[in-house]
């Protein structure tokens, strides 16, 4: 560490600042009232139904049916494409098949003071109708009318199954396409609207509620009840299309097994206490060590303000390569834990300094030191920080993130929680105590060398030495 | 701030083992005196928390809201919502299989209806069916349980020379014995059992295990350069010692910043924070004391009575 230079502190201490700035800010640019966003910053942070206000609910069949993986696809599809109508599109959902339950979780909707949630939960769990209908003609509104509104060909309990599969052309390509299997009534209205329909090469177009998803050319008369539907489809959105179709044949009606809300005005008033109590608690934090460990204080400050932008550059999704986090109040928790760490590494390495210095070392020497020792405790401390956050992320996460799937050996025996909330916990701690040991240790002990080559501040009292101990 | 410290810790473990001891019963007994308020998260069950303004007669409340659900117990609670300064009364159910949406809704249809002109409002709800509350607690358990082992074995490998498994267990000993306090600052706050528990718990895991580790570091530094010189209780004084100042500087740091999310939260009403940083306070001065008053010398303890056992073997 003798190598640090004078000027690596201004680059360092440049650098962080500048990085915190990015974070808190992002980068943006305006043309005329389009905003194009570069970086993200920390508006862009998404805040947990804890903290925002929103609704957790999860559905399942009513108890007496045993649903088939296929059939929770769909039904999850169905719910998917509701909370696009509704206008929900920052929703999280997965599927639980062990225990037969989906989990939907999303934010009370922007600027909606009268969104109602209870209606909402009881549209999305509602049984799907899915009609097949001559023609497209829509409205302005995307709504169908004319014929379209008139002839019904089939509904959902028409349609016994529907799969992706895939035909090779004559050129040998793959290509992917819908299979349908009708029941025998309807395979029978089928094949009466297809017979009529494609001399006319017309098209039925495919519903779900309101919402057209589909709408091909009939090719030919079908009449085995058997149909296809081609298109551009590759493996994903032939699934899609076919979990699509197959939710209105479900057979059942889901329930909630749980059902949270948190009104709006709950969250705001303590999102803005935290942040006041964040700023507060980070401005006695910092005068506190400056008293204390004068100049280690100050470069700590410097540190942990960097690592504080840190995580939050993590949870806003600010590094393009790794998608953000959902912030909650125990992610909050997180943070505060990391800090913490983050305070204590700098106390540690101070105190050591201190130490050497009384033990009449040089201030180089006392610095280079110092460190040295203090980085077992530290290390070890953090490492047993990062077990931890790793099993909750582990035990908290949704089924495919890397650490459920780790920790599945111990873990399968449940489902995907719906506490979200603690994931957000380890997810803050992990990035937090990592960050910790790049601005807590490294970089502080950059900035520390570097500065103590300034002939003002050789003096040993600014590092806490010079005290006699009595 | 930079004095030299020379206690006796180890010379006092008897006294701090009994304080200890006593704190943790204290803990324990609370939940048969206060009763433990597990959380509908874990146990199952329904809240529903409305705003209204003016007068609600409760009784009247509770008998409507059990009606228009077909005759189920509803228990109420009444409050006020600091931030908004309305009035808010909160019905919980405990139902065997959870209150199903459609019921829900039709209670709230019904309770707007009636109270119209108090513009009552549902604000918060959770429905949690037992099934799915006894699995998230099951869950959190084996998170806590398997955080436990792991920590074990990584001090274990890193501390051997400081009798690595028992380190490790005494260690774990300190983080029950902080947990347990944090459980009876809820119970005694008359704070239920929910999320937020788990987050404090979790939170105070980590803030004690590392105050732990950075003790036994010195201690295991201090092995090396002093074996032969002092007894193993000197070294465990002197690294106790040595690294109070830290000790107490970081608590301070910490207890402080909490304090002021505790005293923030309080103005703004904020219960929901409050019901988590403040037994985080509490926890933090619990995992400060631990680390320092109760592990080493619990370890110098259990290793005394092993000695006994084996009759005086080795002896450093």
């Amino acid at each position: 560490m003798r190598k640090a230079k004078k000027p690596v502190f201004f680059v360092v201490f440049l650098l962080i600042l500048a990085f915190a700035a990015t974070v808190f800010f992002g980068v943006s640019t305006y043309y005329g009232d389009m905003k194009t966003v570069y970086v993200k910053g920390v508006d862009n942070i998404r805040f947990g139904i804890d903290i925002k206000g929103g609704v957790d609910v999860t559905f399942t069949p009513p108890e007496d049916i045993d649903a088939t993986n296929a059939q929770l696809d769909a039904a999850k599809e169905v719910i998917v494409q509701r909370m696009i109508n509704l206008g929900i599109t920052d929703y999280e959902s997965y599927i639980d098949y062990n225990n037969d339950r989906i989990i939907v979780r999303f934010p009370w909707k922007e600027g909606e003071a009268n969104f109602d949630p209870e209606a909402a939960v009881k549209e999305l769990g509602e049984t799907a109708e899915l009609t097949f209908r001559e023609g497209y003609e829509v409205d302005e509104l995307g709504k169908y009318t004319g014929v379209t509104a008139e002839n019904v060909i089939l509904v959902g309990s028409d349609v016994q199954e529907a799969y992706a599969a895939y035909t090779k052309d004559d050129s040998g390509a793959m290509e992917w396409l819908v299979s349908l299997n009708l029941t025998d009534e309807g395979a029978k209205k089928f094949a009466e609207a297809t017979g009529r329909l494609y001399q006319t090469r017309g098209v039925i177009s495919i519903w779900m509620d309101d919402t057209c998803f589909s709408y091909p050319t009939v090719q030919s008369a079908i009449t085995d009840g058997r149909a296809t539907i081609s298109g551009n489809f590759d493996a994903e959105s032939a699934k899609q299309l076919a979990d699509k179709i197959n939710s209105g044949a479900l057979p059942f009606k889901l329930v909630t097994a749980s059902f949270s809300t948190i009104s709006p005005s709950l969250g705001t008033g303590a999102l803005e206490a935290m942040v006041i109590a964040g700023i507060i608690a980070f401005i006695f934090i910092a005068v506190f060590m400056i008293a204390v460990y004068r100049l280690p204080g100050a470069v700590a400050v410097v540190a942990l303000f960097g690592q504080v932008a840190g995580t939050l550059a993590f949870i806003s999704g600010y590094f393009g390569f790794m998608n953000g986090s959902i912030l909650t109040i125990p992610g909050i928790a997180g943070i505060i834990l990391a800090v913490g760490m983050g305070v204590d590494a700098n106390i540690i390495t101070s105190e050591r300094i201190r130490e050497e210095l009384a033990n009449g070392k040089t201030l180089d020497g006392s610095i280079e030191s110092g460190f040295k020792r203090a980085f077992s405790a530290i290390l070890d401390g953090n490492v047993t920080m990062i077990l931890v956050a790793i099993i909750l992320m582990g035990a908290f996460g949704t089924p495919d993130s890397i650490f459920s799937k780790l920790l599945h050996f111990v873990f399968f025996m449940f489902g995907p929680s719906t506490a979200g909330t603690i994931y957000s916990f380890g997810f803050t701690l992990l990035t937090g105590v990592v960050l910790n040991l790049f601005f807590g240790v490294f970089c502080s002990r950059l900035m520390l060398a570097s500065l103590s080559k300034f002939k003002a501040l050789r003096n040993p009292k600014l590092y806490g030495g010079g005290v006699r101990h009595e | 701030m930079n004095k030299k410290f020379n206690f006796d810790f180890v010379g006092h473990k008897k006294t701090f083992l009994i304080i200890s001891a006593v704190m943790v019963a204290i803990s324990i007994l609370s939940t048969f005196v206060f009763g433990a308020n597990l959380d509908i998260q874990f146990k199952g069950g329904t809240i529903l928390t409305y705003v209204y303004d003016g007068e609600i007669d409760q009784a009247q409340f509770e008998k409507d809201a059990s009606e228009a659900l077909g005759g189920l117990g509803v228990t109420s609670t009444v409050g006020e919502d600091f931030s908004t300064g309305r009035n808010n009364i909160q019905l919980s159910l405990i139902s065997n299989s959870g209150l199903t949406s459609d019921k829900q809704f039709a209670l709230s249809d019904a309770i707007e209806a009636k109270y119209a002109e108090n513009a009552i409002e549902l604000i918060e709800s959770s429905d949690v069916s037992p099934s799915s509350g006894k699995e998230f607690f099951l869950k959190c358990t084996v998170a806590v349980l398997l955080s436990f082992v792991v920590l074990v074995i990584y001090i274990a490998i890193r501390f051997k020379n400081i009798g690595g498994w028992l380190a490790g267990v005494c260690a774990i000993a300190a983080l029950l014995h902080d947990c347990i306090i944090v459980y009876g600052t809820f119970i005694i706050c008359g704070m239920s059992i929910n999320a937020n528990f788990m987050a404090v718990v979790l939170t105070i895991l980590g803030y004690s295990i590392n105050n732990t580790i950075v003790i036994y570091d010195r201690i295991r530094e201090n092995e090396i350069l002093y074996r032969k010189t002092k007894t193993r209780d000197e070294i465990v004084n002197l690294s106790i010692n040595q690294s109070l100042t830290r000790s107490i500087n970081t608590s301070i740091t910490t207890i402080v910043a909490m304090l002021a999310v505790t005293i923030v939260a309080a103005v703004y009403g904020v219960t929901s924070i409050i019901s988590f940083s403040l037994p985080m306070m509490v926890g933090m001065i619990a995992g400060t004391y631990s680390s320092v008053c109760f592990t080493c010398p619990l370890r110098l303890a259990l290793e005394g009575l092993r000695k006994d056992g084996k009759g005086k073997k080795k002896s450093k």
